[in-house]
């Protein structure tokens, strides 16, 4: 048992003295994991196509925060360039002696 | 000794059982597409060096990280959206995992939260065969990085990127480069390396884009006759390119599907049978032609000699599964002269400020790709329902993919430039992004002294200098 947080499917279990499979070939699937096909953490722990659309709540919460921080990080890409090159049109205006962008524009497109 | 003889014999019995060679299969296709991931990096590295090395000097590690950020951007929106768009919406519409359609399976692996689009036990395929659909879609958005060049803002080619990486040409994959794609299933559509459904729909949003984002400050005289910016590094361009045609052996091969216990072995994307050696000499013929047709028709120009070969190759990988070598090499030679004429054409007559020629190399060869399999391999069975390949499913092919990329690009463009986010002030296009962006001038300042220069549409070499600093003033008073 995980001590604080257990971020792993249902489906591994618990066995006190697991041990490897008897087919020591076998390396992989160990005991605590022969009920288990998705062990992605937070996942379902289901099978491939056995409710393939489904799945914990702390799965769907680790999605959508993926999500939304893709579209903010895009969104303050936008903002952080404008910014960035409003300041700079202005050291440039500044240093030419011409008049400082204006709030909300950095000068007229092609 | 007889104990372990027994034992030996009997693990090769096992070895050898329906399931053994089952689960081998499975590993040897998860094996082939990891290593078709690995080396199709060299594209992405190859658009990177190409693109550097084609801009003038201040503006080298703005273009190089523009490159960079591709990956930043598309790779997340790609697993959010972008698969679920190719696995999900084959037949037209959007379907859900429990459709009666037979993509149902397909389509469960394609959405965010599947058990079998993360570790899976049970399941090899499905994210090995996700990445090397996530390389495509670098390569599609960076397929149009290199026409933007010099005065995009790094934050719309990011926005414009994740459409037409993650969205636009994957939905017009789900249609017509897949075994349920209703292009395929119901008009035989056939574009078995994507000529179209990459090359072809990435130049198209490019063009889009294009028209609305405008040519470089001093790329056309008044009268509109175009200049030429020199590369900083010519060499550089050449060795991007020939990354870029590395890994698109890569490319080829990760467009195939591997199925070691079926007859032949391998199947194009549509599932119909060819082999790996069939698409490589296809690949390899592509190059020689398209080499040979840029050259001459570019008079021994260097970049579009190369470039020559890159067109060549998207020409003839349409049919690559089914063309004769004689095939893709006469193909690919005419392919690449008609590219080097259309590019010219782009920036002559329509003044358009095609970087690296994109529109030509990608867009027209792609297209034109899709339109040599109509005559040059019509009557192969093609898709789920056997359908044979024609012309009039090409043409539906193409009149459904120009559409699709060109307006999206162009939309998407125009609300960008609304915004007034579409493109960079005039007076940090004239001093270079690397400045405005990085805040200061990453080279070393000796190199500063050569000066940037320009070829008047006369032929004549020219300090830029004043030819640009007269066009800004049109430009911003």
């Amino acid at each position: 048992m995980a001590l604080l947080i257990d971020s792993s499917p249902d489906c591994i279990i618990s066995k006190e003295g697991a041990t490897p499979a008897d087919d020591s070939v076998d390396f992989i699937l160990q005991a605590r994991y022969e009920d288990c096909a998705g062990i992605m953490t937070f996942g379902p722990g289901s099978t491939y196509g056995d409710e393939g659309a489904a799945a914990d709540t702390g799965y769907y919460i680790v999605t959508w925060l993926g999500i939304t921080f893709m579209v903010v990080t895009l969104i303050m890409w936008m903002a952080y360039e404008n910014r960035q090159l409003i300041g700079h049109v202005g050291r440039i205006r500044g240093r030419d002696g011409g008049p400082p962008p204006q709030p909300g524009g950095v000068g007229g497109e092609v | 000794m007889i104990d372990f003889v027994i034992a030996q014999v009997q693990n090769l019995e096992d070895a050898a059982s329906v399931e053994a060679q089952t689960l081998d299969s499975v590993i040897l296709g998860e094996q082939f597409y990891f290593f078709t991931v690995v080396l199709m990096w060299l594209i992405h590295a190859g658009f990177m060096t190409y693109e550097a090395g084609v801009v003038r000097r201040k503006n080298v590690m703005a273009t190089a990280m523009k490159n960079i950020l591709t990956i930043a951007v598309v790779t997340p929106s790609f697993y959010y959206f972008g698969w679920w768009i190719y696995n999900c919406n084959q037949p037209g519409l959007p379907i859900g995992p429990n459709s009666t359609d037979f993509t149902a399976v397909a389509c469960q692996g394609g959405i965010p939260w599947s058990d079998a689009f993360g570790p899976n036990l049970t399941n090899n395929i499905n994210l090995i065969f996700f990445l090397a659909f996530l390389l495509f879609s670098w390569t599609t958005a960076s397929i149009m990085s290199g026409a933007l060049l010099e005065r995009v803002r790094l934050s719309a080619y990011l926005v414009l990127a994740v459409l037409l990486g993650s969205a636009v040409w994957i939905l017009d994959a789900a249609w017509g480069w897949s075994a349920g794609g209703w292009l395929t299933l119901r008009f035989g559509f056939h574009d078995s390396i994507a000529s179209g459904v990459v090359h072809g729909v990435a130049g198209a949003f490019t063009l889009g884009v294009l028209f609305n984002l405008g040519p470089r400050i001093g790329k056309y005289t008044r009268e509109g006759l175009a200049r030429q910016f020199r590369p900083q590094n010519l060499h550089g361009t050449l060795l991007g390119l020939m990354l870029i045609f590395t890994g698109f052996y890569a490319f080829y091969g990760a467009c195939l599907v591997i199925s070691s216990t079926a007859f032949p072995g391998w199947a194009n994307i549509y599932l119909s049978p060819t082999t790996l050696g069939s698409i490589s000499m296809v690949i390899t013929f592509g190059f020689a032609g398209g080499f040979t047709g840029g050259y001459f028709a570019a008079r021994g120009d260097p970049f579009w000699t190369v470039s020559g070969g890159l067109a060549g190759v998207i020409g003839v990988s349409a049919g690559a599964d089914v063309y004769a070598p004689s095939v893709a090499y006469l193909l690919s030679a005419a392919t690449a002269a008609l590219a080097v004429y259309a590019g010219n054409w782009i920036e002559k007559k329509m003044r358009v400020d095609d970087v690296v020629g994109a529109v030509a190399v990608h867009g027209f060869s792609g297209f034109l790709g899709m339109l040599w399999v109509g005559i040059f391999a019509a009557g192969y069975p093609t898709g789920l329902n056997n359908v044979d390949s024609s012309i009039g499913g090409q043409l539906m092919g193409m009149a459904t993919f120009l559409p699709l990329g060109f307006l999206s690009g162009w939309v998407s463009s125009l609300i960008l430039k609304k915004l007034n986010l579409l493109r960079v002030p005039p007076e940090v296009e004239l001093e270079g992004l690397d400045v405005a962006e990085y805040e200061e001038d990453l080279y070393m300042p000796e190199s500063a002294k050569l000066g940037e220069m320009m070829v008047e549409p006369d032929g004549s070499l020219v300090p830029a200098e004043g030819v640009l600093r007269e066009a800004e003033r049109e430009v911003v008073r």
